[in-house]
């Protein structure tokens, strides 16, 4: 048995965070925690509600500190007094030079996490540095591993593949009516997609479901688009869907409680995102999850998420007539759930492969 | 000797692995092996082997592959021949092991069993295989110390494919068909891509003599077991602790005739490419030595040349008789030469700028019904017949001082490179100062195609410099030289051989020949003769001299011969692909090492050719 190792781990947010790279990082730390070669775990976060904290023994978040040289002292300092530590978790690119440091001050491994479009294009020459002595680095999806590693001077053999896991909650049941009707949906035949809708993120297609609609509309008239989440680019959403005529046919929910979301989608009919700049997208697996079939871009980390077409299906993302007929298509055709093929993602597959990439490290 | 290709679904998200691929991907070198064909998937298909046999050794159905072991436990596919394979099977039958076949693929189950990836240092041979290790759940890959077999593989993340061929990988469907700046460079640079570079990103080649284990997370580094500089490097540690003896010719004329033998082990007929050279000539009377009766050679002869110096087929007739074989000469002209240049172009498994003659002789054995054949390859690089043996130890003693002032080397490049221009120099003078003063860098002048500063003109800038970055060219030269041995003789052998040789000259003599279905074999690309070699190097200083290769058939070679002033590998193709424009005043690239116009057409010609099937694939 190898040695049990200790683990600093520099994160944005994890324990009181919220999105995805905190959910991603509240699962890490539990697979780590769940792994008979972590000794213990010391979480620093930039961000955390005040007062949260980590549920399993061997982790321990650290207050947040989140100005940068209020971190970086902060992260020094735990080193040397709270070490010595086997392996600096570098939970985002943001962090690496910081990573970088703490390695050649202390001579732990260093592992770091990828993401999606901040790791797809080279970073700064400081970053790119403290890559290079990465003893592994695990992504979300093989695109963005395919993309660091276009830019990364780290051997491909130290890149891995950690894909995000879908959380317990989200799993198959019978259509909610009272969901429904509370969002005025009911005997709507309902296209869903989850996600921000920041300015930001004008890649990840509403515009180009909303113009969809229009065809859809004529194919179904029971079709309606409920967007689920908020931003700032709602309003230009909105404005669109007047223009086309489809003020009823696109619904803005805002953002709701898990809860909700569980029951949409149960009780929608297609899960829609035809995003170009996915890490992974692990809504498309939530939404699989519980039985909905999914529609994904082919050009991205949503490639993954649906498993190759696995778990949904795969169109080219930029073109509106694909993206109609798919649409389409799923709405009058129903495809089975892809229950089985979601079960790569949970969570005992993922722990799994934590400990087995532990274990690299460990050697 | 045949082609392999397997896909290991390893990681937990992947599906299944996707047997339409690995018949694609299978199929796609059907050429390699034309008398079979195989396919293994495991029970819960997350693991597949595809095969193409060209029957050699053992002709029966027992010798068909993959192969499985007894215990259900090994599955292998093969590429390549392992010439001690019945002493291998001679010392396991008395370890108890049982036998099903008289393969040599056989051997390779049973020495896994029991030694694991040690396993790699017992064989003496070509090969490329994988082993599918089932209670382990690993997949175990090898090469050849020389590289003699390729192998290639590519691991996205999820999944690790590979195949004997980088098209044959890109056929399947499954793998990104993105190109790597690498390789663009890497062939400007050097006339060929050079290991572990591909022209596609997402494929890497396994290194000559490494070996490589993928597990449930993915490919590891590869390992590598041989190193030619490293052989050469003991040799010389071994001579400085119990001081040089001199081989005795008898001896090494012993280890030529053994390795010949080795090279002989077969159950089919063995041939033989015959020039009027001393290497393909000595082995050709070494073979008799050996016993072999019955020896049909086959000799190139271009139209262009009869009646003139360069012919090649009156000499090589002379030796025929010598050695009693049943000869053939094969006359190629321009016409054949285009008619086949769409075959070439596709069978080029990677670009390269040489291939064209083995690809020609070795049509011209399958013509004759041979299926296996001996080369002389390697003869230059072990008995210092090229002029980098004199040129390269010469440039590093006398530019090496003033090289080492910083930027004095680069001034000197830019400011010359214009009065160079001016008088038609070859571009690489311009570089003598900045590159020669070491031996990566002078090996790089040597051997170069076109400079690193001139790859603007030929590539787009962007393309050019990311390239330049992933390459580092002059690291990956002197990778080839770790651990470094001390006599520039040894030096020049090991980047010759792990580098022009290894390649360009196996690479080529490997797709140009499988694409007629011949196996080619190197008597003198052998691990276990290298190291008598390396002796004799550390010994007296020098390489050995040729005419101790030359005097080693009991038979003498006829005198025309030793006396006969080198030509390499020469052929009319300048004239062919320029009509005349560039003459063949600068041909014998193989010969000199000096890539001129000629080559840097050519060049042209077959990056044109690649991309456009890259683009049309």
């Amino acid at each position: 048995m190898p040695r049990r190792l200790s683990v600093l781990a520099l994160v944005t947010d994890a324990f009181g965070g919220y999105g995805g790279i905190a959910q991603y990082n509240r699962d890490l730390l539990r697979a780590l925690a769940d792994s008979a070669l972590i000794e213990r775990v010391i979480v620093l976060p930039r961000i955390a509600e005040s007062g949260a904290a980590s549920p399993w023994p061997k982790v321990v978040q650290a207050k947040p500190r989140y100005e940068r040289l209020s971190y970086s002292l902060n992260a020094l300092t735990a080193a040397s007094r709270k070490g010595p530590f086997d392996v600096i978790f570098c939970g985002h690119l943001y962090h690496a030079p910081l990573a970088g440091a703490l390695h050649r001050i202390t001579g732990a491994r260093t592992w770091h996490q990828m993401h999606g479009i901040d790791a797809w294009d080279r970073p700064s020459r400081l970053v790119c540095s403290a890559l290079r002595h990465a003893d592994l680095v695990t992504t979300v999806s093989r695109y963005t591993r395919k993309r660091m590693l276009e830019w990364a001077s780290v051997s491909p053999e130290r890149v891995r593949v950690l894909p995000n896991t879908v959380r317990s909650i989200f799993s198959a049941g019978p259509r909610s009516e009272a969901t429904l009707a509370k969002f005025g949906l009911a005997r709507a035949k309902i296209v869903l997609t989850v996600s921000r809708v920041a300015k930001t993120d004008v890649y990840k297609g509403h515009q180009r479901v909303i113009e969809a609609m229009v065809a859809v509309r004529k194919a179904e008239p029971e079709a309606r688009y409920v967007i689920v989440g908020d931003g700032d680019g709602r309003v230009a959403l909105q404005a669109l869907a007047e223009r086309l005529s489809l003020g009823d046919t696109v619904r803005f929910l805002g953002r709701v409680d898990d809860n909700d979301v569980v029951a949409l989608y149960r009780s929608a009919d297609a899960f829609v995102m035809p995003s170009v700049k996915e890490g992974f997208g692990i809504v498309f697996v939530e939404a699989a999850a519980c039985g909905l079939p999914v529609i994904a871009g082919n050009r991205d980390g949503s490639v993954d998420a649906l498993a190759d077409g696995a778990i949904g299906r795969l169109i080219d993302p930029l073109s509106q007539d694909n993206l109609a007929k798919a649409m389409i298509d799923v709405l009058l055709h129903r495809p089975p759930a892809a229950l089985a093929a979601v079960q790569r993602y949970t969570y005992p597959r993922f722990a799994d492969h934590v400990d087995a990439l532990v274990r690299t490290l460990a050697a | 000797m045949c082609g392999v290709n397997g896909i290991f679904a390893y990681h937990y998200a992947a599906n299944a692995i996707d047997r339409a691929e690995l018949l694609r991907t299978r199929d796609h070198m059907a050429a390699r092996g034309p008398d079979a064909e195989g396919l293994w998937i495991s029970s819960d298909e997350r693991v597949g082997f595809g095969h193409r046999r060209l029957s050699i050794i053992d002709l029966s159905d027992a010798g068909r592959q993959p192969m499985a072991s007894a215990d259900g436990r090994l599955i292998v596919t093969f590429n390549g021949e392992i010439y001690n394979y019945q002493a291998l099977r001679e010392k396991l039958l008395a370890q108890g092991r049982v036998f099903r076949s008289n393969s040599d693929t056989e051997v390779l189950l049973h020495l896994y069993a029991l030694k694991g990836p040690e396993m790699v240092h017992e064989l003496r041979g070509m090969f490329a295989f994988a082993i599918w290790d089932e209670w382990e759940r690993i997949l175990f890959l090898a090469r050849d110390p020389y590289g003699i077999k390729p192998l290639y593989y590519c691991d996205d993340g999820w999944t690790f494919r590979f195949a004997s061929q980088v098209k044959a990988l890109l056929a399947g469907g499954g793998v990104s068909r993105d190109r790597d700046p690498a390789g663009d460079v890497g062939f400007h640079l050097f006339g060929h891509v050079p290991e572990p570079f591909t022209t596609h990103r997402a494929i890497s080649s396994l290194p000559a003599g490494s070996t490589l284990i993928v597990d449930r997370v993915g490919a590891r580094a590869p390992e590598r077991y041989h190193s030619i500089a490293q052989v050469y490097q003991d040799a010389e540690s071994r001579a400085t602790l119990r001081g040089a003896s001199a081989t005795e010719p008898e001896e090494f004329r012993e280890a030529l005739l053994d390795s010949v033998r080795h090279h002989l082990v077969a159950d089919v007929p063995v041939g033989a490419f015959l020039s009027s050279g001393i290497d393909s000539s000595s082995l050709v009377g070494l073979m008799r030595d050996a016993g072999q009766r019955d020896i049909q050679t086959v000799t190139l002869s271009f139209a262009e040349f009869v009646g003139m110096p360069e012919d090649e087929a009156p000499l090589a007739a002379e030796i025929a008789r010598t050695y009693g074989t049943r000869h053939t000469t094969r006359r190629i002209d321009e016409a054949e030469f285009e008619s086949d240049l769409p075959r070439i172009l596709a069978a080029m498994d990677q670009p390269s700028i040489d291939g064209i003659n083995t690809w020609f002789v070795a049509k011209a054995a399958r013509e004759l019904g041979l299926k296996v054949a001996i080369s002389g390859l390697g003869g230059d690089e072990l008995f210092g017949g090229y002029p980098s043996f004199h040129d390269i130890p010469n440039w590093v003693r006398l530019l090496g001082f003033p090289s080492r002032a910083p930027l004095v080397g680069r001034l000197a490049r830019i400011a010359s490179q214009q009065i160079t221009g001016m008088f038609g120099a070859s571009p690489k003078a311009a570089g003598m100062l900045e590159y020669g003063g070491g031996y990566a860098g002078a090996y790089l002048l040597r051997r170069g195609l076109f400079m690193p500063w001139e790859l603007s003109e030929v590539l787009p800038r962007d393309v050019a410099k990311e390239g330049l970055r992933r390459l580092a060219p002059l690291a990956l030269i002197e990778r080839e030289l770790t651990p470094r041995p001390s006599l520039p003789a040894a030096c020049v052998s090991a980047l010759e051989s792990a580098l022009y040789m290894k390649n360009q000259l196996l690479r080529d003599t490997d797709w140009a020949s499988m694409a007629h279905s011949i196996e080619v074999r190197t008597p003198l690309v052998d691990a276990t003769l290298l190291r008598r070699v390396a002796e004799i190097v550390a010994a007296t200083g020098q390489a050995p001299n040729k005419l101790s290769l030359a005097d080693a058939p009991s038979r003498a070679l006829p005198p025309g011969v030793k006396g006969r002033p080198k030509t390499g590998f020469v052929t009319p193709i300048a004239t062919w692909q320029t009509h005349g424009a560039l003459g063949v005043r600068r041909r014998g690239d193989a010969a000199t090492g000096d890539k001129g116009p000629w080559a840097r057409a050519w060049a042209d010609v077959i990056w044109k050719g690649a991309e456009e099937a890259c683009r049309a694939a």
